[in-house]
């Protein structure tokens, strides 16, 4: 696979990443204001918003690498009227913008807290919409293995997936920061962060099971294809069935089994530096997932015709 | 369109000698690596025990080439993929990359079925078969029809030609023409299998 | 690759761009300055791209390639010096009956042969070459010098003169000809005998009664075989040995109606487009095949009921069919049909026998014989390829016996002879149109007349002995080769010896504009001009006539041929005038005065060119003006000249057509002046040369590495060590070893080795697999291509790739066929090409196969 095709890899894996977790922290924040009020709210949450600005950095930086003209990258948004991947690239561009601008605003506290909470609707429906376009970029009626409703579908997961987790190891780092410096508010962010993994094992939990149902359906929609998606299907059954099972294992060990441990441990107080132990890997298990999906994927597209 | 410019191609004539591979390689300068036209094979079928004759296999093949150059299609899904709109259909159906719009994505690529749109690696940007524009502004055919020893391309309006010999636009290995509406108009060798239902496979042998 | 391995220099851009295309281009137009030798002023891509908005002037360039085609028209675009593109007949329109004589992919691709990195561009001499060979062992992996003309020349002369000294004429070995005349006045050299692409048809042809297939041919036109309503062809592929028009003639039969056969080991992309019925059959055996036709026509026929055979024909036109038909004094016995119907040695020649080793079984054989035999009008058409198998002597001869049988000779509609290279579906004998003589006299200087079969000179030159005739071996002592205008090493069998007889002699030298095999194992390499930077070059087909002109300017130090000659002449102390007494532009004048068409009425010639005063004086030649059909504009600018043709004009051609209505008064050029089954002149030929022994009739000859070769124990058919029957067909990357290093043609054509699916699975071979492939002679390497268009037990190589070989190991990784093919001499000098038993297996050595494209350019001489 050439550098190009890398870079799609890691724009539309971070991309989604940062829209999940965008969406995720609102709805994380939005709990924990109702049970702890608005500042141990912001207290769990601000930094992770912040954490989500240099990975739209590196994704967009990512998706220039994979053009051959990077010089006209801004040429690449005149042909909305029909192309997705002008919409992929103006949405991306319009996500990024406003959840920056909504970031710096909620670090500084800039702005009534309903302006904000529309600046933060606003990057959310931008981001829904993104991942909308990068799904229909791929869903081409030349490429049977992306011209499925499979690809809106896992796109989707694979944003709330990837959100869940980050902000999961995003809160746990956070709350590992706070408790170093000091002790006095422990108690309600310990709870918070309980709550909030807790959410997070069963959100990770629920999609992974969205991904399984939608997995065995993908495969016969294929089987029962066009040649050219069974030759997509017999890529993925044969010279990269290793990596297939290995994604399908990592994501029932990071979104299943450990997600299951984190709901368990997270229930009970005393154990949050061992939810730490069981966080990380269970994103990066996610995560790895996720990329080694998407580069089959991209590997296993087999176009119709010549 | 009304004036739609289109190829003919006969693929009951064609012997898959790549004269028009090369003509346009010439015509166009283009380097190992790209191909505006390209002549594929496409073929397959097993020996059998001879019915008449058990004790011998009796040959139950087929095979037939097809010569493929950009469809200049009605529906060209580069077009509408192009986010650059780099693309353009010509009044007289012609569709063009402008290699100053192009920002060398590849996304065209993906799009169109018929493997038309080519990365020049120099420019980095991409082309593909232009139709010999500046030949056909000059009342001439395109190279590759010229250059077709066995007759088998021909160059006009599509109507015309739709006219001349029916309305099949697609054979394996071509995609099926719902795609993208190819400008095209094709004689069926009499090997040849309908687009998507074919049971045979590309024969050309491609080294990596 | 180590840099020691003088001609694999890797360059960063091995493959032409299209930069690097402009460049040479602007190199060579005359706008290119010389700095210190090397660094040539050249035009940016974007100017070159300026001038290809000018129209510039469209030149006829020559394809003068021996490729089998029709010497098709190619007209390059010259703007300010530069090549922009090339186009190919647009002179008239295009019909049916009155074609364009269009190019082909090769043809297409010569400005990457013309201004090819691999272009030879100075005289040059292997590195430990001193006078009397150095280390000889070096040829073919030492380094290259470049050295200077003058250098070069009298190298040369020295060595010419030292070794005639030393060894007499005798001890030289001529493989070409572009020297012959400097040579001729030196006394002469050894030269080959035997044919090349026609197999057995060369001599065999002309002694029975039908034509070579090339100087004569026994066809009818292209038009007349439109009336034909079956076209049966033995091993012919003219759609990738055949280019230009040939096919589209074929076509033009099936479409007016005739059905096709075609009987050939594969499927091949004529026969994918023109074949109603493929009857698969292994190499070598076609002669079984059709002795078991004739066999059922014999048994089947009656006369009235049954009326298989052409009696009358046959007791009118030929001699030899049974024991009332035989020359004189000849053994009663001796006689085809007693042969066929195993009168006298109980072996009937039934298709039950034939079947056995031609593959096809017996009620296929049956029905194809009874399909010719009850169809009106037969073209009876075979390519030379099924003659060129070992022990074929008498092929021909049984193939233009069951022609005969079936009446398929001498009337319209109905032909039986060789429909092959450029005479290929179109037969005849009287040409339309043709050039004139260069007007430069013949050399009266005594030489020696002293030649060696084909297929035996390495032998000879390795063993010191050759075959003179049949009762008489004759020591020789060959210690230099010379390689004027030839790619013997590499199209000559038996590569393997052929190498080690190069690294024997003590001088070779070769000239040639590409570093092929013979530049490769060469001591001194003088670099000449192609055809596109020459005067001029005449050349045509039957219908057509090219003249093609200097296209662009000789390029670096390259040298027309004629002049090294005259300039090698001079140093070896003759008259530089006698060698070359007429300057390029004044034989091309003659050749051009001397064009002459045949009239509408197809019996009287007219001169074509009209030319004036004016025209000798701008041409500065010699000359008196004329008065012809074209003026001489129009010819130079149509750069050909094509005679209108039409259903029943004057120039339709009909073989045999008078000899059949009267065989007594219209005799052939035989013995007999008919037909001959049995001939005695082919068999006294063939034996008395001392290789092998034939009889008079038609009798099967077991092939040497035949199929049966390929069994340890046929009887109980036990498959020996070589199992496989390997053909080396026409390839299209090439035109015999020409054009083998155009990138173009590399990347469109990759040489495959081809085999069916059967026989890789039973070696647990897989498509593009690197497999090694092995005979009794060499071995090389290839990618695997599979196919179910092969019959099992037979793959297929194209001829003519340049030998890549391994030192370390032997092999050559290249797929040069004659690495495989051994050197077996037989009565005619004929090479046995599609004969060649081999095993295949994986390859797990060391040597790493990139894909051909992908190679570097053999570059000699670096540029400083």
């Amino acid at each position: 696979m050439a550098l190009h095709d890398w870079a799609l890899i890691v724009f539309t894996v971070l991309a989604q990443m940062s829209v999940g977790s965008f969406i995720v922290l609102g709805v994380v924040h939005f709990f924990a204001a109702r049970k702890a009020g608005m500042e141990q709210a912001d207290r769990l949450s601000d930094r992770a918003l912040l954490a989500i600005v240099p990975v739209l950095a590196l994704a967009f930086g990512a998706s220039l690498l994979h053009l051959g003209n990077p010089l006209n990258a801004y040429r690449a948004v005149t042909n909305i009227g029909t192309s997705w991947l002008s919409r992929e690239i103006l949405f991306g561009v319009s996500f990024a913008v406003v959840a920056t601008l909504f970031a710096l605003l909620q670090w500084r506290k800039i702005g009534p807290f309903i302006f904000r909470t529309i600046i933060a609707w606003i990057a959310s429906i931008l981001g829904l919409i993104l991942v909308f376009s990068m799904a229909k970029v791929y869903m081409l009626p030349s490429q049977p293995s992306w011209n499925t409703l499979a690809t809106p579908i896992t796109f989707f997961v694979t944003t709330f997936l990837l959100g869940v987790m980050a902000m999961g190891i995003a809160f746990v780092a956070n709350y590992a920061y706070i408790h170093k410096k000091k002790d006095d508010c422990i108690d309600a962010q310990c709870s918070l962060l309980r709550d909030s993994l807790r959410g997070i094992s069963i959100a990770a939990v629920i999609l992974l099971g969205i991904e399984l149902v939608v997995l065995p359906v993908y495969i016969v929609v294929l089987a029962t294809g066009s040649t050219a998606a069974v030759a997509s299907l017999k890529m993925m059954a044969g010279e990269y069935l290793v990596l297939f099972i290995l994604r399908v294992t990592l994501g029932f060990l990071g979104a299943g089994v450990l997600a299951l441990f984190l709901y368990q441990n997270a229930s009970s107080v005393g154990r949050e530096k061992f939810i730490g132990y069981l966080a990380y890997p269970a994103f990066f298990a996610v995560l790895a997932a996720e990329v080694i999906g998407r580069f089959i994927f991209y590997a296993t597209h087999v176009g119709i015709g010549l | 369109m009304a004036n739609q410019m289109a190829f003919y191609f006969n693929a009951s004539v064609c012997n898959g000698c790549k004269a028009c591979e090369i003509a346009c390689k010439s015509k166009n300068n283009l380097p190992v690596g790209r191909n505006w036209r390209k002549v594929y094979q496409y073929g397959g079928g097993e020996w059998v025990p001879d019915p008449l004759d058990p004790a011998f296999q009796k040959p139950n093949l087929y095979a037939y080439a097809v010569s493929v150059a950009c469809m200049h299609c009605e529906k060209p899904l580069c077009l509408e993929a192009c986010p650059a709109a780099a693309i353009t259909k010509q009044e007289n159906g012609i569709v063009l990359i402008d290699a100053d719009l192009c920002i060398g994505c590849r996304y065209c690529q993906w799009a169109c079925p018929y493997g038309a749109p080519q990365f020049d690696e120099e420019t980095a940007t991409m082309t593909k078969c232009n139709m010999c524009v500046d030949e056909v502004a000059e009342g001439k055919k395109p190279y590759c029809v010229d250059a077709c020893v066995m007759r088998a391309l021909e160059f006009g309006e599509l109507e015309e030609l739709r006219q001349k010999y029916g309305d099949v636009d697609a054979i394996e290995p071509l995609p099926p023409s719902n795609i993208t509406h190819p400008s095209l108009v094709v004689t069926p060798h009499r090997h040849s299998q309908p687009s998507g239902k074919g049971t045979g496979r590309i024969l050309d042998f491609e080294e990596v | 690759m180590s840099k020691k391995d003088f001609l694999t220099k890797t360059l960063t851009e091995t493959l032409l761009s299209r930069r690097s295309f402009l460049k040479w281009s602007a190199a060579l137009g005359g706008t290119a300055v010389m700095a210190g030798g090397l660094n040539y002023g050249l035009k940016t891509a974007s100017a070159a791209a300026d001038a290809a908005a000018a129209e510039g002037e469209w030149i006829t360039g020559a394809c003068w390639h021996n490729c089998g085609g029709q010497r098709c028209l190619l007209k390059a675009q010259v703007v300010d010096g530069v090549i922009q593109k090339i186009k190919t007949d647009d002179t008239h329109e295009d019909t049916d009956d009155y074609p364009q004589l269009r190019a082909c992919a090769r043809g297409r691709s010569q400005q990457q042969q013309v201004l090819g990195a691999d272009r030879l561009k100075y005289p040059m001499k292997r590195k430990n070459w001193e006078p009397g060979g150095g280390k000889k062992e070096l040829r073919g992996q030492d380094e290259w010098v470049r050295i200077s003309w003058e250098e070069a020349l009298d190298i040369v002369a020295s060595e010419f003169l030292r070794i005639k000294e030393a060894y007499g004429n005798e001890g030289i070995v001529e493989l070409g000809s572009t020297l012959s005349r400097p040579i001729q006045m030196l006394g002469g050299a050894i030269k080959t005998w035997g044919t090349t692409s026609w197999g057995t048809w060369y001599y065999t042809g002309p002694f029975i009664g039908l034509g070579d297939g090339l100087s004569n041919t026994s066809n009818n036109d292209r038009l007349d075989m439109r009336k034909s309503n079956l076209i049966v062809i033995f091993g012919g592929n003219p759609a990738w040995s055949s280019q230009g028009n040939a096919m589209k003639f074929y076509m033009d039969a099936k479409k007016a109606g005739a059905k096709f056969i075609f009987i050939d080991p594969f499927y091949n992309d004529s026969a994918m487009v023109l074949a109603d019925e493929w009857v698969p059959i292994r190499p070598g055996t076609d002669h079984p095949l059709v002795l078991a036709m004739a066999h059922t026509l014999l048994t089947e026929d009656d006369p009235i009921l049954n009326p298989l055979i052409d009696w009358d024909f046959l007791n009118r036109c030929t001699i030899g069919f049974d024991r009332y038909h035989l020359p004189e004094g000849v053994d009663s016995k001796e006689n085809f049909k007693d042969y066929v119907l195993g009168t006298y040695d109980r072996m009937p020649k039934t298709p039950e026998w034939a079947s056995e080793i031609c593959g096809v079984a017996p009620y296929k054989i049956r029905a194809l014989a009874r399909e010719i035999a009850m169809t009106k009008r037969v073209s009876l058409l075979t390519a030379w390829s099924a003659a060129r198998t070992n022990n074929s002597d008498t092929w021909p001869q049984v193939f233009m016996t069951f022609g005969a049988m079936t009446g398929n000779i001498g009337q319209s509609g109905r032909m039986t002879g060789v429909s092959c290279w450029e005479r290929t579906a179109n037969g005849g004998n009287q040409f339309l149109v043709g050039s004139g003589g260069s007007g430069v006299p013949r050399l009266e200087d005594e030489a020696i007349n002293m030649t060696v079969n084909n297929n035996e000179l390495w032998d000879a030159i390795l063993t010191g002995q050759y075959t003179k005739n049949a009762t008489e071996k004759q020591d020789v002592n060959i210690q230099m080769i010379v390689h004027d205008g030839s790619s013997s090493l590499n199209q000559k069998v038996g590569m393997t010896k052929g190498i080690e007889a190069h690294r024997k002699v003590e001088f070779v030298l070769t000239l040639n504009f590409v570093p092929n095999t013979n530049v490769k194992y060469s001591d001194v390499v003088l670099p000449v001009t192609t055809m596109w930077e020459r005067v001029a070059y005449f050349k045509g087909n039957r219908e057509h006539l090219i003249w093609a002109r200097k296209v662009i300017d000789p390029i670096f130090e390259t040298k027309d041929d004629d002049w090294v000659a005259a300039e090698l002449g001079a140093r070896l102390g003759f008259d530089p005038m006698v060698i070359r007494p007429l300057t390029p532009e004044q034989i091309a004048f003659n050749q051009l005065m001397g064009c002459w068409t045949l009239n509408a009425d197809g019996k009287t010639k007219d001169t074509l060119v009209t030319i004036t005063e004016e025209d000798i004086a701008e041409l500065g030649v010699e000359g008196e003006p004329q008065t012809g059909k074209i003026s001489l504009q129009e010819f130079k600018e149509n750069g050909i000249y094509a005679v209108p043709r039409g259903e029943g004009d004057n120039y339709t051609f009909i073989s045999h057509q008078a000899f059949r209505a009267d065989p007594e008064a219209n005799p052939l050029k035989t013995t007999s002046g008919k037909l001959e089954i049995h001939c005695q002149a082919n068999a006294d030929f063939v034996n008395g040369k001392g290789f092998t022994t034939i009889r008079a009739i038609p009798t099967y000859n077991k092939p040497t590495e035949g199929y049966e070769d390929t069994f340890s124990d046929f009887e109980n058919k036990v498959k020996g060590d070589f199992p496989l029957q390997l053909v080396t067909i026409h390839y299209r990357r090439r035109s015999h070893s020409m054009l083998d290093s155009v990138p173009w043609l590399r990347e469109a054509f990759p040489q495959e080795f081809a085999m069916n699916q059967v026989d890789a699975e039973a070696r647990g071979l897989k498509q593009g697999d690197i497999v090694k492939i092995t005979s009794r002679h060499g071995a090389v390497i290839r990618p695997l291509f599979l196919t179910e268009r092969l019959l099992a037990g037979v793959v297929y190589l194209g001829e003519g790739a340049w030998a890549e070989i391994d030192e370390a190991s032997g092999i050559d990784k290249a797929g040069a066929t004659n690495t495989l093919n051994g050197a077996i001499p037989t009565g005619q000098g004929h090479q046995g090409w599609n004969t060649c038993n081999v095993q295949v297996e994986k390859y797990t050595g060391p040597i790493e196969l990139l894909p051909d494209f992908k190679w570097p350019q053999r570059m000699p001489v670096e540029e400083a």
